[in-house]
This record gives C-alpha cells, structure tokens and sequence, in this order.
C-alpha cells in the first residue's frame, strides 16, 4: 500500500507516431517500470493528434500497394492504453506548452501538466512551391487517413501525379500504379533518387519503374494545380499539362517543430536536442523527425530507434546513454526493385570506385573507397550483402585486400576483411 | 569423279554395322616405345583405348598420350579438301598443280632444286614411297626428316662402330640388367611406359642400380640411386674417363677386344690424352669425384650394363662421338649383344627407326645401303628400275633450309612435320619458306605454323585411318591399322605421293594397298644381302617379303632381322661378336671429347629444351585435347633458385629468353633441379598455343659435322624479366590469338583458356570490346584506378567469353567452374556468379532476402526456426530481422507458422 503513496512522475507524451510508441515499448522494457501494477514510476499521458493508436507508418506504403491490410499495421489499439495504465488522449492536438507552469495546452482548452514532456511530434510534407495546391485530391503520403483517401479516390480515378522522386514518391507512384492508374512522376533532378544513387544506377530505377507503367517527367517541376473544388490537372514549369484525379506531394518533409519553438526552445531546423534528447528546456525531451540533433534533422526510423533508447535509459535508469548520429542505409520498398545505399554516393576523383554492371539484368554494384576503407554503397538491382557492407563502412574496416571479388559478394570471398581486427574507428 | 579420288579400302574393315561395337589392334601413333594398342571402335568412331597385353612394347600399359589416343581423334582443326594458295580445290586441281609445277622447276633448274622432308611419324610404306621417288625418280637424294633432328647422331654412331644402324638390344634388357645408366634421356616424361618398366624392375630387384646422367635432376631421377648433374655436354668426358679407368684397373676384357674389336689401342690413348683419371673426369663434368668414382665402379664390376641414351647425347655438335664414347666402353668390357648388356639407343619418334630402314635421310639410300658403294646405287636402281638414279649423298635438314633461302631449292614437300617450330633458327625457317616457289605440305591439321606458309596443302589421313607398320627402338615392326574411314577427302600420305608420282608420269607407283609396298621394301632388304653365308646388311626381312595380305593384317609385333636363319625375328644382335663391317669386327672409334661450340657471354644463360609428359612434338594434335594440357599448361622456365635471386625474378612471373632475334617468353619456375647459369624451355609450343613460345627459334643451327644433328640442348640465351604492366585471362568460345604482348592458350573441354599479359598498361575494357564485337550483352566490374577488371560476354544469352585481369605480375585465379559454363545459356543465379568466378561457399547463402533492413534471407531464418526461435521477436533477437522497420514480421511469422505445420 505505501507504494500508492509514493509520488509518481507525470510524463507526457506530444505526438503518437513511430517515436511515441516506441519510447513507451523502451520504457516498459526497462524493468521497474510496471504502470498497470502501479509500481510504475510514472503517469504517463500520450497526445495524438491521429484519432487511432500508434502504427507502423512504414507500411503505408504496403497498404497502398495491396500487399497490407490497414488494420494489421496498428501496434497499439486505443483500448490498449488503458490496458497498460496510460491515459491516451486520441485525436486531440497541443496547441501549447507552458514551460513557467510545466504543463501543456490542448487544443480542447484541457492543460495537463507534466514533471517531464517529450515531443514527438514527427514531421509534415515539405511545402511544395506550386500555385491552387488546397484543392481537393491533392494529397500527402504521410498517414493512415491519407491513405484512405487516396485509396478512396483511386476507386474512379484514371490518372495520378506524384511529386517527388525520392522514396516516398516513388512507392506511392508505385502503389498507385500497381492498383491500375496511370501514374506520373514528376521530378526536379535529373534522376530519381538523386540523394541515393548515381546517374547510372537511377537510369535502371528509371527503367524498372517505366516497366512498371509509371512514366517519368524528370527535371520537371509542378508550377500549378488546375482545378476549381477537384484537382483536374498540374502543369509543369514547361507548360505541359497533366491530367491528374489525384495528386500526391512527397517532395520531402519538415520537421513539425513549431509546438516548441514557440514556447521558446531553441532550434533552427527542427527542435534542437543535446546527445542525450534534451532540449533546451531539461524538463524537455524531443525525439523523432521533430528534433534537431547537430544541425541535422531525420527521415528514417533508424536512429529514431537510438533516441528512444537514450531517452528511456535517461529517465527510468537515470543513465547517460549518448545518441550517436550515424549514417543510415537505404532501402526502397516497391516489389521487385532493390535498392541499397549508404553514405557517399556520387563518384569523386578522391574515391576509389568499384563497379559491376550487368545492364540486361538491371543490376549495379557500386563501392567507394576512401583510404582503402568503404565510404560509400550504391547496389541496384542486387543488393546482396548489403548490410555487411554497410558494417564494414561503418567501422572503417580496411577492405582493399579482399577486392575486386569482395564486390560481388562475401560468399564468393575465401577471405574476408576482419570485423574483429580493427577496433571500431569511432569512440563512444 | 575421277579415278584419282577413289580410296583404296583396306580389306572391307569400313563396311560394319554402323553401332556393332568392335575391337582392333594397332599401334600408338606418339613416341618411339610404340605400345600396343586395342581400340574400341562404334560408330566409325574409336571410343576408347587400352594397352595391348601382348604387345612387347608395354605388356597392357599406356601413358596418358595413348591413353587419350581417341581424344585427339575429333579435332576440330582437321584439314578436310585440299586446297591450292589457300582455295578449296579438287584433289585432280590440287596434284595436277603440283606435279606440273615440279616438272617446271626441275626441267629449269634440275633435280637437286627440290625436297622432300619427311617425319618420323610417317608410316614405313609412305617412307618408302617418298624415298623411292625422289631418290630414284625425279634424281636428288634432297630428301630428309625430321629424324634429323633426333636420331642421325645415334645412326652414324652405330655404323661407325657396328657397321650398320642397329640398336643391339631390346627393352628386356633394361629390365634384366644390374646396372641401367641412363644418359641424356628424361625417360619419365619422354618414353613413359620404358619407364615405368624400368620402375617395376627396380621395384622387384631393388639391387638393380639405377644411374642417371643429366644437367637437370629430372622426374626420371625419382627412381635413380645415383644422379649426376654433370656440366651439359659434358659426357664424352665422362665416357672417356670410364674408358681410362677401365684399362687402369684392368677391367676390360682382352679377349673380346682381340677376337671381336678393332682400334682399341688409339680409342683408349686419345681418351686417357683427355681424361686420364676419376679428378680429370670429375673437373670436365663439373660433378663429383665420389660419384663418378662410384658409377664407374659399378659399370666395371657388373657384368650386366645398359647405358640407356637419347636425346641429351644425339643432339648436340658432337653427338655422334658422344654415341661412339659410350659404345667404346661396352665393347672394352664385352658388354653387347647380352642379356641386359649392351649400349641402347632409344629413339623419340614412333617411326623414325622405319624411316631409317627404308633410307629416308639424305644420307642414306635404301634398306640400310648407302652411297659409298657405287654397287649400292646400282642395285636399287635396278631394282626399282629407275630412271634418274640420284648418285650422291642430299642437303640435311639445316643445310636443306638453308638452300631455300639462298634459292638453291624452289620446291619443297613437308609430310608429317612442322619444321617452322621444330627446326633450330626456326623464324628463319619461315622466312626461307616464304622466298620457296613452291610449298606444298601434307598435313592431318588445317593450320599449324607450317601448314600456314603452304601453297599446296593436302590433307593426310591421321592415326585410325591410316593403315601400315612403324619400327619401334628394339626394332620391334608392328601395324598401325586404319579402321576408320578417312576424315572427309583425306588420303594415305602413300597414295598422295603414289598419284603424284603417276601425275608426274612415272611409272611403277601403282600401289593398291600397303602391303604392296611392304612386299616391295621386304624384297629390297633381301637384295644381295649375303657376304660369306651372312647378312651383308643387318635390315633384313626377307622372310617377310611373300608375307600374304591376312598375315599382314594381323601381324604380329616382330623385331627384325627377320630372315630364313630368324623367321620369328630377332631380339639380340651381335650375341656371337661378329658385325656388319668389312671386317666382321666392331670398330673402337677414337674420340677427343668436344664441348657445345657456344658458352655462354656475360647475362647469357645456357637454355636446353626437351619435352614435358603430356605434350607430343609441336602439339598439333596433342594440344587440342583438354586433359594432355592440364598437367603442364603454359609455356615456362626452369631456372635455378640462385639464377633466379640475382635476375630478381619470382615464381610465376614471365621471362624473356632472346637468341637470333628470336624470343620466348614463358612462366619462372623456380627449380632447384637445374644448375645455376643453366635453364629449361620446353620444345612443344607453336604459334598457335602461344604468343612467342617457339623455344626452338632460339636454338643456333649449330651441327654435328658428321651426321648435321643441330645442338638443341645448349644454346646460350639472354634472359630477362618481362616487363609485365598487366595479367589476366580470356575463357573464351573462339579460338582466336588476343592481341597483347604475351598469351598462351589452353584447350578445356568447351573453349580455350587464353593467359594473357602486356608491357603497356591498356583499358581493359576497350581492348575487351574491341576484340569481340560480336558480344551483344557486357557484363562488367570496373575499377577507378584501372588495377582490376571482369567481363563477361553473351551472345543470346549464352556464355562466350569471360576476362579477368589486374595489373602486375600474378594473375586472377581461374576456375574450372567457370571454364564449364562456356557456351552455356546462363541463368539468371549463376549470372551473377560468372564474375566472381566461383559458385560462392553454399552455407553461407542466406536465400532470397526477408528482412530488407538487415539483409536476412530466407534459409538463414529458417535454419533458426528450426534450431527453436518461435517468434518474430526470438528470431529478432538472434538475427535482428524484423526489429527496423518490421515490415517483414508478418513474413517471418508466416515462415514460422509454415514450419509448424509442415512439421519441418
Ligand atoms: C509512406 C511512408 C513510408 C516510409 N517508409 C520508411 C521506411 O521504409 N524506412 C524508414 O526508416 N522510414 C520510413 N518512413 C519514415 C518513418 O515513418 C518516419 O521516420 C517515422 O514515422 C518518424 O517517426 P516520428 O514519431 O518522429 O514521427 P511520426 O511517425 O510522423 O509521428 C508524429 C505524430 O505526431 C503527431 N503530431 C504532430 N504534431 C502534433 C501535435 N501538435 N499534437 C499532437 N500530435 C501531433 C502526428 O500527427 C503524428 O501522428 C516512411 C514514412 C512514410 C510516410
Ligand atoms: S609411351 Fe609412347 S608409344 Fe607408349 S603410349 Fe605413351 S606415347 Fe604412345
């Protein structure tokens, strides 16, 4: 009964996407922490702006493809919340946060106060400079509602335009294609993936996917949507103009930092965070696509993973577990196509490359080196290997003994370069 | 179609049930054991081969050249038509051509402006076809061999001492003797079944001693109980000092000296003037006193001795007193004409002991006779009633060439040989065969560095179609059958020059069937051959001469003389002591050893040449089967690990020998086996297995003054490292030179392995494209700084070249894999193995990807399921799939739940 008595913290949680469920998923993990039993140590409140429960955004893309059921991809049912003790304020938004009075303001007039507040409040389509975009149909790739739009609207639709040939634009093209519209992809580079790949290996993508019946306007930009209520068509800079029912904008995101930077935290991108994801305010953390950590903002889940883990150590443990900003490799999820890459992708005469191209297979194979050690991987088409590669670039490992044959892969190597010879290259 | 193209068909062997399989005995076409062969035959195709057990020969056994006897059978490279300055005609086009244009030139410049060079793989009936012609119809004994280059020391050897060409003993003897002294002869690698002989006699009688006499310490010193690496051409030294030694511990034996010998006494002082003791001796051979001392002592103190000597002894300036240095020492202690006692010559080809018989050299006539007895000439005329008796001695081979060249001969017919890589200064040979008006060359393979300089060219039948005897080193005369019909309008070399003969208007050439002409040769063995109850000449087999056509079909392997006094031949001459001299005694010859006219200069190394196992000759044949090229595969050179220090050379890099503007370039063997200051190139490589690995281009035309044997074994060569900027490898379908500084190609069973190499860095992948434009899908693996490069090539698919290269010396590692997958249509799996030249290590393939975060496949997870993780979180632990971005956990649970229900 004492423990009743014993004053719990009140964390409060901005924002239920990836970074949300994870934290709470790292801070159950950390063992004393048992909110259902009451020997937590907390009273943990989440806000969310999304009316459901925390899911894996990730597969999006899949449940736009048809290969994914929406239902499956939600990990945290709002009845599950309450399960675990916590008070989950579903479909509300924070307006505010009173950093003199430590609490936050929603946007149902409700202030709940915290001891501790993270914000994870993810990011938002970047601003995409065309003229009419808040027409009807013309849409982002960003949340399950989206999705349900798009997939609502593909029912009549014949043709879509996607913006933006990075990841999201091309799965979302793809996924549309795959459900029958006739896709345009329009691009500002001169090729896709033009922060992944090399021109070389984006001339395959480009190919695969013009196979795949999405058809490519690169260095081409949307200047205006027509259409009164309903997108009707975009016209590009060049005055072509693309008949569209639907428009998707994935031409990059921005940190939705706004929550803290006008209450005052510091930050230029997004919400800037020291090693440890604390914001300039210590009663507050940032963690996700909303903070900034070194100048740098995120768009993978990957090192999302490590702030959670920081933060959780931090407050369940009071430990210093430093977050560590490393590089990240890609991969494009449309079936059929793959792709890897890692650090440096453009070929400089300070590199050393090694290439393997087969073009009736559509496959490249790109290593840089710099000082014998990899720097950077572009693979297209096979990416076997991929993540070894990514470990030995990672720790720096010397590898110029072991190429050319390295190149097609460890398991034609009878020697291999030594994870266990070289300490890692980076201190901790 | 005119009666020129009919084939004679031996005695209905052709006309069988196409699938009946069946059984034919013949002999191996390659070298100078000449082995009993049974071949299997279907199809009118020989699938495989055995040793004949009853052969004398080999007893059942075979190397690896006959036992691949029917792989050289389908070659590819097979001339089919004759063809007249490089157009397909008709034989008619072709002889007519030919017979006119001799006719030509003899009318305008006489007899002695035409050649014939002949071969000792030659069948004994072609031999005498050829002979008969030239010497005693068109009137020039401008006719020689390439025996020339092997045996002619041994001959004038054995007839300055013996009085006529014969090799005394046979191979029992080299089994039955106690002491076997091997000297310049690497029978291991030369005469592989011999050896293997000698081996299972050592093996049986291990008291046998086994003595080898060799610069190099070669495979045959394996079973030697002694080897000596006496200085190279030493060993007219060492046999004069036996011979001094002999008389200084009274071991020779005064009764035979006296009753079977003459000229012992200057034989003995012209060799105790030179090497007076074991020191004298052991200094000139650069070996040791122990040694020496001992393999004297055993050859003074054992009755039986073979001193078994070959090529290391014929070719050389001094070869043919080389030969009579080692008989003066078997006839000073008797040691001849006795069980496992006798000198023996053994020789390299599988016919050049017929060529001698028949007197296929310049220097001889016919059927052992000469032309030093006027009476000779006479008789052969008589006997073939020719019209144009040639009256004196031909050009020899080197002096042949050399004719051409200064225009002295205009016309000139090559059977059977390749001499533009076999003759010593072989680029000049080419030359000189370029400046000829008329070469006309009968070959069995379409394009071989000789065939290639031809104006005529004729295509022969090869071993299994061609049909007659060959005599073997123990005079064993044994039928090679024909039992497969002519590869498409091949004729026998016999009939070739039988119906050029009839073209030119002679008559008496109206040969049907070799055992005409065997008949014929048997008769002139016969010829007079008395002198006071005996054989005037040692080749007689007269009781041959009635033989009758089954006889001859199935005829046993019989050692000649074969005559009414031995009608079942003979395996020992001279058992009684008496000679083919005119004096009935063997002849001592007095000989002043001689070192190689050439030493070597400063930055001159001594390049001796011979052969390796599996290769034959110039590799025509040899060459085109796969399993003959994988012992030794590339050009090379043996060079002692000092030598090697101080040039800076490493094992595997290419070096240059030069000579005559000549060059080799071939791979450094480092080999303890040579002496320092001395190395070994191989004689087999032509021009179309390798860039510039004709060792003998090198070889100075240095001969023996008597018998015009040209010094193969010693010639002082300049040696440097190849500049090598790159290597690398072709694995191609097209049998097609690449152009760079050095290649060597290499049969496999689908295509050729080309090793290649540059002096001048290149890129790679222009060089590549240009030289197969016809690839229509690239697959590649480039390298910034150009150190590397892969390729691989496809037309439809299929597989057609592939090229891995880096710069430096020491070449990407090939595969047999990869080999194997020529001319495969590949599929997409093992695509992606082509560059990487391997299949890659099976565990260690994880299967299609699942988890696209952490590249874990498919068998890698299942492998965990099975070994316990029941969940996507345990296998998560394990192999971290599924904990980035989980897109794969409904997959990886799936994979569970299908283990649980299969069972698995
Ligand atoms: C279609 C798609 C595919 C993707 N594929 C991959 C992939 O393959 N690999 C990969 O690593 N990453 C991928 N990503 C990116 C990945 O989903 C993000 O990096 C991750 O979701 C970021 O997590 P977060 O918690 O920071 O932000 P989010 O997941 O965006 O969560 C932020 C939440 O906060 C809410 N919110 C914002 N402001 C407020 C407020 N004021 N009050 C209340 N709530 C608020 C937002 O509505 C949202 O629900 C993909 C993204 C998309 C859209
Ligand atoms: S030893 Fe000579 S004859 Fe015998 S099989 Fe070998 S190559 Fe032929």
């Amino acid at each position: 009964m004492s423990e009743r008595k014993t004053y719990k913290k009140r964390l409060v949680i901005v924002g239920n996407g990836m970074a949300a469920g994870r934290i709470i998923d790292e801070l159950i993990a950390r063992d004393t922490v048992k909110p259902k039993s009451g020997h937590s140590l907390f009273d943990i409140t989440i806000i969310g702006d999304e009316t459901c429960g925390s899911y894996n955004r990730i597969m999006l893309s899949s449940v736009l493809a048809g290969t994914t059921s929406a239902m499956s991809i939600i990990q945290k049912p709002a009845s599950w919340y309450a399960q675990q003790g916590m008070r989950f304020m579903a479909g509300i938004r924070v307006t505010q946060i009173n950093r003199q009075q430590c609490h936050v303001l929603c946007a149902n007039d409700e202030r709940i106060p915290y001891d501790h507040l993270i914000i994870a409040t993810g990011s938002r389509p970047a601003h995409l400079p065309a003229l009419n975009q808040n027409i009807a149909g013309v849409m982002a790739f960003r949340t399950l509602a989206d999705v349900d739009t798009i997939l609502s609207l593909s029912q009549t639709a014949k043709h879509a335009v996607v913006i933006g040939g990075g990841l999201l634009g091309l799965e979302a093209a793809y996924g549309m294609a795959v459900r029958g519209l006739q896709v345009v992809l329009v691009h500002r580079s001169a090729w896709l993936l033009n922060r992944q790949l090399d021109e070389a290996a984006a001339a395959m993508l480009a190919r695969v996917m013009t196979h795949k019946g999405v058809v490519l306007k690169l260095a081409a930009q949307v200047a205006r949507f027509n259409g009164q209520i309903r997108v009707e068509s975009a016209q590009l800079t060049s005055g072509e103009i693309l008949p569209c029912d639907v428009a998707v904008i994935a031409t990059g995101i921005t940190p939705n930092a706004e929550l803290g930077i006008e209450a005052g935290l510091q930050g230029q991108y997004g919400i800037a965070v020291n090693d440890f994801l604390v914001t300039s305010d210590p009663h507050i953390s940032a963690i996700g696509e909303c903070a900034e950590h070194k100048g740098k903002t995120f768009g993978l889940v990957e090192p999302i993973w490590q702030h959670c883990i920081s933060v959780a150590d931090r407050l369940v443990r009071g430990m210093q577990t430093a977050y560590q900003n490393t590089p990240v490799a890609t991969k494009l999820k449309v079936s059929g196509v793959q792709v890897f890459s890692a650090g440096e992708w453009l070929t400089s005469p300070e590199h050393r490359a090694f290439i393997f191209v087969d073009s009736a297979r559509n496959i490249y194979r790109k290593l840089l080196l710099k000082n014998n050690c990899i720097v950077g991987i572009v693979f297209f088409g096979d990416v076997r290997d991929g993540q070894y590669f990514f470990e030995l670039m990672e720790r720096q490992i010397s590898v110029i003994q072991a190429m050319p044959q390295l190149l097609m892969g460890r398991r034609f190597c009878t020697q291999l370069p030594s994870m266990m010879a070289l300490p890692m290259n980076k201190t901790i | 179609m005119s009666s020129l193209i009919t084939t004679a068909v031996p005695e209905g062997t052709l006309q069988q049930q196409a699938t009946s399989i069946n059984k034919e005995h013949t002999t191996c076409c390659y070298c100078g054991v000449g082995c009993g062969v049974t071949a299997t035959i279907q199809n009118n195709q020989v699938i495989a081969v055995q040793g004949r057990e009853d052969h004398p020969a080999n007893f059942g056994r075979l190397c690896v050249k006959g036992s691949s006897l029917h792989q050289t059978q389908h070659s590819p490279e097979r001339l089919l038509r004759p063809r007249v300055h490089n157009q397909e005609v008709s034989w008619e086009q072709a002889l007519s051509y030919s017979a006119r244009s001799f006719q030509d030139i003899i009318s305008k410049y006489g007899p002695d402006s035409v050649a014939f060079y002949l071969s000792g793989q030659l069948l004994t009936e072609d031999y005498y076809v050829a002979n008969k012609l030239i010497k005693g119809f068109i009137g020039t004994a401008n006719v020689d061999t390439n025996s020339r280059l092997c045996m002619a020391s041994a001959v004038v050897s054995h007839k300055r001492a013996f009085g006529s060409d014969v090799v005394p003993g046979c191979y029992e003897d080299l089994e039955k003797t106690d002491v076997l002294i091997l000297v310049g002869s690497n029978a291991a690698y030369a005469h592989p079944v011999t050896f293997q002989r000698i081996a299972k006699a050592k093996q049986e009688r291990p008291h046998l001693k086994i003595v080898v006499l060799d610069p190099r310490r070669t495979a045959t010193c394996d079973i030697a109980d002694i080897h000596i690496p006496l200085a190279p051409g030493s060993d007219a030294y060492f046999f004069n000092g036996l011979l001094s030694y002999l008389a200084q511990h009274n071991y020779c034996d005064a009764h035979y000296i006296a009753e079977h010998t003459q000229g012992f006494e200057a034989a003995l002082s012209a060799a105790q003037k030179q090497v007076n003791n074991i020191h004298a001796a052991a200094a000139a051979c650069d070996a040791s006193v122990d040694l020496i001392a001992e393999v004297y002592r055993l050859f003074a103190q054992n009755k039986k001795v073979v001193t078994l000597f070959s090529q290391g002894i014929n070719q050389s300036s001094s070869g043919v007193d080389k030969g009579n240095a080692i008989i003066n020492c078997h006839l000073a202690t008797g040691k001849i004409g006795k069980e496992g006692a006798c000198p023996f010559s053994i020789t390299g080809q599988p016919n050049a002991m017929g060529g001698r018989e028949v007197g296929g050299l310049a220097n001889q006539l016919a059927a052992h006779m000469g032309f030093d007895d006027q009476a000779d000439i006479d008789r052969v005329a008589q006997f073939w009633q020719a019209p144009n008796m040639a009256q004196t001695e031909g050009l020899k081979a080197v002096d042949m060439f050399k004719a051409i060249d200064e225009g002295k001969i205009k016309a000139i017919w090559i059977m059977a040989t390749n001499p533009v890589v076999s003759m010593p200064d072989a680029d000049f040979v080419k030359q000189a065969l370029q400046k000829c008006e008329l070469v006309m060359v009968s070959e069995v393979i379409a394009d071989t560095d000789t065939a290639k300089a031809a104006h005529v060219l004729l295509p022969a039948t090869g071993w299994g179609e061609k049909n007659g005897t060959v005599t073997n080193s123990e005079r064993c005369i044994s039928l090679q059958k024909g039992f497969l019909p002519p590869a498409g309008e091949a004729k026998h070399d016999w009939q070739i020059i039988s119906l050029f003969a009839q073209k030119m208007g002679f008559k008496g050439f109206d040969y049907l069937h070799t055992i005409d002409i065997f008949k014929e040769h048997a008769a002139l063995s016969a010829l007079n051959n008395t002198r006071k109850q005996t054989p005037a000449r040692a080749f007689d087999i007269s009781a041959m001469a009635d033989i009758t056509l089954k006889q001859y079909s199935n005829l046993l392997p019989i050692q000649w003389p074969v005559n009414q006094a031995n009608p079942n031949g003979t395996q020992r001459l001279f058992s009684t002591g008496s000679f083919f001299t005119p004096s009935g005694k063997a002849n001592f010859i007095a000989i002043t050893a001689r070192l190689p006219v050439l030493q070597a200069q400063r930055n001159e190394v001594i390049m001796n040449t011979g052969r390796i196992r599996d290769q034959w000759h110039t590799m025509s044949r040899t060459g085109t089967a796969p399993h003959l090229l994988a012992h030794t595969q590339e050009p090379y050179v043996d060079i002692h690990p000092q030598d090697a220090r101080q040039l800076n050379l490493l094992e595997g890099q290419l070096v240059e020998l030069g000579n005559r503007g000549a060059r080799y370039i071939g791979r450094v063997k480092i080999n303890a086996a040579q002496r320092a200051g001395e190395i070994f190139a191989p004689m087999h490589w032509n021009a179309k297995y390798a860039s510039s690995a004709r060792a003998d281009a090198l070889v100075n035309p240095f001969v023996d003054p008597i018998c015009g044997q040209p010094e193969f074994k010693h010639t002082p060569v300049s040696i440097v490292r190849h500049n090598t900027q790159w290597t690398g490898f072709l694995v191609t379908t097209k049998n097609h030179e690449p152009q760079c500084d050095y290649w060597a190609k290499i049969t496999v069973q689908k295509g050729y392995v080309f090793r290649v190499a540059g002096v001048q860095s290149i890129a790679f992948d222009h060089w590549l494209k240009q030289q197969y434009p016809e690839v229509e899908q690239w697959q590649e693996l480039q390298d910034s700084q150009g150190e590397y490069y892969r390729a691989a090539g496809f037309v439809a698919s299929a597989l057609v070249v592939v090229f891995n290269a880096n710069q430096g010396h020491i070449g990407p590692t090939e595969s047999r894999w990869l080999n194997d997958q020529l001319g495969e249509s590949i599929e997409d799996g093992v695509r992606y193995s082509i560059l990487a030249g391997n299949t890659g290590c099976d565990d260690e393939d994880q299967g299609a990807v699942v988890c696209a975060c952490y590249q874990v496949g498919t068998n890698t997870i299942n492998r965990k399921i099975r070994s316990g993780c029941q969940s996507a979180e345990a296998l998560g632990q394990v192999l971290k799939c599924g904990t980035n971005c989980g897109s794969c956990i409904p997959e990886l649970n799936a994979m569970i739940q299908a283990c649980r229900s299969t069972g698995v």
